[in-house]
């Protein structure tokens, strides 16, 4: 087994852990955080493979700077929106933003 | 083997610590709780990224992830924090569907994963040193290096007009 195949197995998984919270928390901050969390796997995939197979000198890493970057814009909007949300309705939840249902 | 010039173990007792601080994301009942386990998670995913010899996305995974996202997130759950019984029922009704989804997920990649050829060179590490990384980014990405600044005025400006009150009107 490569070092790779270690490393893209632990960004996989932890994909994986957070695409779960994101289907099934109500809380709209705890699916916040558990975006932020296949963000960093991603990141994680990212950093290992520039790490092992260096193409285009490195440019891995950057890109991993570049995503943490906009995942801080991506939080701060979002959680505006969601404190936003909360002052006009009192909910977090997510099955209470229903407003739009048909 | 997780290649590089670390004892191998340290690999596994670093992705079990990201593993299960991920997990408790997921299943902590408070939120608060949730978020702490979140910032032990980004700990170790910095850790992760210097046992990758990319000391730089570390200390900036450290500054932005831990410093800063995670102080964002908790004034968010200080500001919404909801008392009347909200917390009986912390997963929705997809749970059942949901669980199978994501095991059946994490199975499927990790069997494509194990199969594929992904072409990997070897077991020695290969990324820049802070030097080159900003021999990189000032040269070939100062482009997008500047559309990411603007990207981050244009969030700045919406979460301020987002979260403003509005009753101060003359």
């Amino acid at each position: 087994m490569n070092a790779l195949y270690w490393w893209l197995t632990l960004a996989l998984l932890l994909f994986c852990i957070g695409a779960f919270g994101v289907l099934v928390r109500r809380n709209v901050i705890v699916v916040v955080m558990c975006l932020e969390l296949m963000l960093n796997a991603v990141n994680i995939a990212l950093v290992a493979i520039a790490n092992f197979r260096g193409g285009s000198r490195g440019a891995g890493a950057l890109f991993a700077l570049f995503i943490i970057t906009l995942a801080a814009a991506e939080v701060t909007v979002g959680l505006a929106i969601v404190i936003e949300n909360y002052r006009n309705r009192r909910t977090v939840q997510t099955d209470q933003y229903d407003e739009l249902k048909g | 083997m997780p290649g590089g010039d670390f004892h191998p173990w340290l690999f596994f007792i670093l992705a079990a610590w990201i593993l299960i601080c991920a997990l408790g994301v997921v299943a902590f009942r408070k939120v608060m709780y949730s978020a702490v386990s979140m910032v032990a998670c980004f700990l170790g995913v910095a850790f992760a990224y210097a046992l990758l010899s990319a000391p730089l996305v570390a200390i900036v995974q450290i500054l932005v992830y831990v410093g800063a996202i995670s102080i964002v997130i908790m004034f968010a759950i200080m500001l919404t924090e909801v008392q009347d019984g909200a917390y009986e029922l912390f997963f929705n009704r997809q749970v059942a569907f949901a669980a199978p989804l994501a095991v059946a997920a994490a199975a499927v990649l990790t069997v494509v994963l194990v199969t594929s050829d992904i072409g990997a060179i070897g077991d020695r590490a290969l990324n820049p040193s802070v030097k080159g990384l900003s021999l990189l980014l000032f040269n070939g990405y100062v482009f997008p290096f500047e559309l990411v600044s603007l990207v981050l005025v244009a969030a700045m400006i919406g979460a301020i007009v987002l979260a403003r009150r509005e009753e101060e009107k003359p």
